[in-house]
């Protein structure tokens, strides 16, 4: 029903896009309204990769190509790439016995969720926090330096030291993700890993979920985390918190030991749930041979996959919202609009240089899967692309703000967006840094010179309530009207850009080490000094503590806090349930307030 | 138009930032009251300021540093329609305030680029960087800086100045036949005392004075207008052509208030008294007022204000954003301004654009208090 008019109103939007007037030509902002109201439509149920939502969204984008005049690329009948990728992991009945106790799945042992399956029999060592940190950090904290773990089954504490001083609990936080735990183990030559939360933790006894790991292959050994009850059949008449107290002043020659006499056999099973699901890709061919033409490929991709109904973990739905739909309208049919909306202005255009590559990426909320699985087998040479355009929430621009990312992945950039934003006028903000979480960063690996274009989060963020009737239609438009102007100069250029490998910042966030939940939004698109607040979760710390949106944080606990690096690192010293005095800015008002933090499952 | 704020921003807020603590700022944003569609115009580079309309406001010429190789500013045009920017200077050396002639389209800034010394100098610069020390940037005055205009219909380079002393801080008359302009020539002239020459070495803008020469000047006919110690700079004129706008300093070099007077010198006013550095003023082209830019709210916190034309009302403030603010120049059909800012991070400044509020100006300026007076000795 809503077919025939799409097709009138983009042929009058593509028209306004080309409008090569000096001043902005007036947008209609029709073509894109109609892609996000149809792809953020309830029958699509909010677009879960591998969904039947996600397969019918797919149909209706490579109909919406095919109506461009876009193709599938030379040498396939259709547009549609499928991919493989773990959707989730339960335990299989993961077993431990020792001595004539038996533990079984789920209630005392789980299988971490990248555990081989495997079945051993060993003796079992205790190392502490089960931590190494490399050598080339010079600070000295070995869990393994005394102890020979080789055959041995491994029993850790999850988390790290839980009174050491703020310095050290920062170092020790980034190793000591469980799957570093578990690398660390493995490379001693330990047989098994198991892991117990202690009883002076957060979570304390309490197994560790399955997470959502999109690994399709184990880590090389058996690992598993323990219920308290198992934990203290292995400690026999040990006292396991007077053991943590002695670990957690992260006293570097804190030693652990052999529990004498333990042997444990232990049987891990994990269910990997694999299923299917499709990028959609196609292209618009040069006008002209490319035979001359630096790298003649330019790729513009945005992920139209969402969060269905949101039960993969990523949803901030409130609890009144659970389980509806996630129809993601601004993330990101915003971005798949403006995609579409590109690849038609380019279509009619009488000329091109180069050939256009149309992406529109699956998977990309489970973890970029989509346009990794694209970069790991590319149907055409990735050295032959000149640049990657990436759209990811593009549909809610305020005070015309634009936040530009990547900048940094080629030297051309900064002279094109110039030129292309003195017409366009957005006030721009520029983020050399190509580590986003968002596909930017796959086609950045692969060394391709890249932009991603968004306009942040906001309240409605990964929530039901991101609908088409929120989007800025008429800036998104701009915003497809200005990176097309980008792509246009390059596609008309014989040169491609050079690509620079921008160093990964030495603050990049290792989340791994984060358990507490302030239940603050930041606002990844602001150029604010500390960290602007895009909203805050109702009922969390953050609302508690009468922080609102709109308010910067400047300090926390004492450490001042310039950008969302600086937040997430101090957000590793907290403590569950310790208060902290927290600084902010309100409009030009310096104010403070005491945030009480809460943990994070 | 000055470089002034380089001489004495970074190295004195190192020194005395303990006197930003006590800034307060008003509670509520007045901004979008005078500025709409705000948005950064320079994007390429690592610092770009100093941008002056073309009479038609379809060109903008600006500042920057962005010749690969070369860690001082070039001068570029910009197309404010196609968004096309070429350099306008040679490239090499360092450059500065560039203006275009209202009514030929020419270009004139200042340059060193005639200095053998010059590449020298950029690669020095660059290797200091490479090292990784931070400098407090200071302007140098380099008394190579001579005055250049480049030509819009032949695209030829021509010198202005020849004399020893920076030559800088360039501006057209309307009817394009007059420059203004600031220069140090007279701490080279070979009559300082021992006392005068320590201070050049120390602080050589001291003997900045304002000049005025005939366009088409040739090195001579170059007269005097000021003769203040403290570095006077940044002229420009009013847009009936009948005065000129500039920024004194007093001896101290910290506090500075904006002046006017006319083009023969005399009747020099004085229109602010913040008691704290009030620059780079530029007067909108209606002739009501002059925009210009104060650290009255903080020592590294530049901000833009208003003040009516004789400057017999309190100023008001126009932007509210933390660092620098300044540099404030209206189109000449007075509805945008372009201004130098470092509210995109770091503190290097880039260009901003924005719609300008002139009505509002107006309602501003005729609600405006009467001007106070700023006290004397209280040791700011």
């Amino acid at each position: 029903m809503k077919k025939a008019p799409i097709l009138v109103l983009l042929a009058l939007s593509a028209a306004a896009l080309w409008a090569q007037a000096p001043a902005p030509a007036p947008s209609t902002a029709t073509s894109t309204r109609s892609y996000v109201e149809t792809l953020a439509s309830e029958r699509f149920a909010g677009r879960e990769a591998g969904s039947t939502g996600e397969r019918q969204a797919g149909d209706f984008i490579a109909a919406q190509l095919a109506r461009i005049g876009a193709r599938p690329l030379p040498g396939r009948q259709d547009v549609f790439m499928s991919f493989d990728f773990t959707a989730g992991s339960r335990d299989g009945g993961s077993q431990l016995s020792t001595g004539s106790q038996r533990f079984s799945a789920p209630a005392d042992v789980v299988a971490l969720s990248f555990s081989d399956d495997a079945t051993v029999s060993a003796p079992a060592v205790f190392a502490g926090y089960g931590i190494v940190v490399p050598e080339a950090q010079n600070f000295g904290y070995d869990s393994y330096a005394t102890l020979d773990v080789k055959d041995k089954a491994v029993v850790v504490l999850r988390y790290f030291p839980e009174d050491a001083d703020k310095e050290t609990k920062s170092i020790l936080a980034r190793y000591s993700d469980l799957r570093y735990k578990a690398l660390a183990a493995r490379q001693r030559g330990a047989k098994a890993l198991l892991v117990v939360t202690g009883p002076r933790s957060p979570n304390a006894g309490q197994t560790v979920p399955i997470t959502f790991d999109t690994a399709l292959a184990g880590s090389g050994i058996p690992a598993a985390s323990l219920s308290g009850k198992a934990a203290a059949a292995l400690f026999g008449s040990r006292s396991l918190e007077s053991v943590q107290k002695e670990f957690d002043t992260g006293n570097p020659h804190a030693a652990g030991f052999a529990l004498d006499g333990v042997t444990i056999e232990l049987s891990t099973k994990l269910v990997r749930e694999k299923r299917t699901a499709r990028n959609v890709v196609a292209y618009v061919p040069a006008t002209s041979p490319v035979t001359g033409v630096d790298k003649p490929w330019i790729v513009i991709g945005a992920h139209y996959d969402h969060l269905g109904l949101g039960r993969n973990g990523n949803s901030l739905a409130t609890a009144e919202d659970a389980g509806k739909a996630h129809v993601g309208a601004d993330d990101n049919a915003s971005g798949s609009a403006a995609v579409l909306a590109i690849a038609e202005a380019f279509a009619r255009r009488p000329e091109r240089k180069r050939n256009l590559l149309v992406a529109l990426w699956s998977a990309e909320e489970l973890g970029l899967i989509g346009s990794s699985a694209f970069v790991n087998t590319p149907p055409i040479p990735l050295n032959q692309a000149a640049a990657y355009f990436n759209f990811d929430m593009v549909g809610r621009m305020q005070d015309n703000k634009l936040a530009v990312q990547a900048t940094g992945s080629s030297t051309t950039w900064p002279s094109l967006i110039e030129r292309a934003n003195v017409a366009a006028g957005f006030n721009l903000n520029l983020q050399p840094d190509p580590y986003q979480p968002t596909d930017v960063a796959t086609f950045n690996q692969a060394s391709v010179p890249s932009l991603n274009f968004t306009t942040g989060a906001h309240l409605d963020y990964h929530k039901p309530s991101d609908t088409a009737d929120k989007i800025n239609y008429e800036d998104l438009d701009r915003i497809a009207q200005f990176a097309t102007t980008i792509a246009a100069r390059l596609m008309e250029s014989d040169q491609a850009p050079q690509f620079v490998k921008v160093e990964q910042s030495s603050q990049t966030v290792n989340r791994t080490g984060v358990r507490v939940f302030t239940g603050t939004v930041p606002d990844y698109a602001a150029d604010a000094k500390g960290l602007l607040l895009g909203g805050v979760i109702g009922g969390g710390p953050a609302e508690q503590a009468g922080l609102q949106k709109g308010d910067v944080i400047v300090e926390i606990a004492g450490q001042t806090i310039a950008n969302i690096y600086d937040y997430t690192y101090a957000l590793e010293l907290l403590k569950i349930g310790e208060p902290v005095k927290v600084v902010y800015m309100r409009g030009t008002e310096r104010r403070e307030t005491t945030l009480t933090p809460a943990a994070r499952r | 138009m000055t470089q002034s704020l380089r001489r004495s921003w970074l190295p004195l807020v190192l020194a005395l930032s303990s006197l930003t603590l006590s800034a307060q700022q008003p509670s509520a944003s007045k901004e979008s009251d005078f500025l709409s569609r705000i948005r950064r115009l320079t994007v390429e580079g690592r610092r770009a300021g100093e941008g002056y309309w073309g009479p038609d406001g379809q060109r903008l010429v600006f500042q920057s540093e962005r010749e690969p190789g070369n860690p001082f500013y070039q001068i570029y045009l910009m197309d404010m329609a196609s968004g096309d920017v070429s350099r306008v200077s040679p490239g090499v050396g360092k450059t500065t305030c560039s203006f275009i002639n209202p009514q030929t389209g020419d270009v004139l800034f200042a340059s060193t680029h005639h200095d053998p010394s010059s590449k020298q100098q950029q690669d020095d610069e660059l290797k200091f960087r490479a090292s990784g020390q931070e400098r407090r940037y200071s302007w140098d005055y380099d008394p190579e800086m001579e005055l250049y205009v480049r030509s819009a219909k032949t695209g030829t380079l021509r010198r202005l100045t020849n004399m020893r002393g920076y030559d800088a801080e360039a501006s057209y008359s309307p009817d394009g036949q007059w420059i203004v302009f600031s220069s140090t020539r007279s701490g080279y002239d070979g009559t300082l005392s021992a006392a005068q020459q320590k201070q050049l070495e120390t602080d050589p803008s001291y003997f900045g004075e304002i000049y005025i020469m005939r366009a088409d000047a040739d090195g001579s006919g170059v007269r005097r207008l000021t003769n203040v110690p403290g570095y006077d700079g940044g002229p420009f004129f009013s847009p009936d052509g009948k005065r000129i706008i500039w920024r004194r300093f007093e001896e101290n070099g910290v506090i500075a208030n904006v002046w006017t007077m006319n083009l023969d010198g005399t009747d020099q006013k004085q229109i602010t008294d913040f008691g704290s550095m009030s620059w780079a003023p530029y007067i909108h082209p209606s002739g009501r007022y002059i925009l210009f830019a104060s650290n009255k709210l903080g020592f590294e916190n530049f901000e833009v204000f208003l003040v009516d034309i004789d400057g017999t009302k309190e100023p008001i403030r126009v932007t509210y954003s933390d660092g620098f603010d300044g540099l404030p120049v209206p189109s000449p059909d007075g509805t945008r301004l372009a201004w130098t800012s470092s509210r995109g991070g770091g503190r290097e400044g880039q260009i901003y654009l924005a719609q300008w509020n002139h009505q509002h100006a107006l309602d501003a300026l005729a609600a405006a208090p009467p001007k106070q007076r700023a006290t004397k000795g209280s040791g700011q």
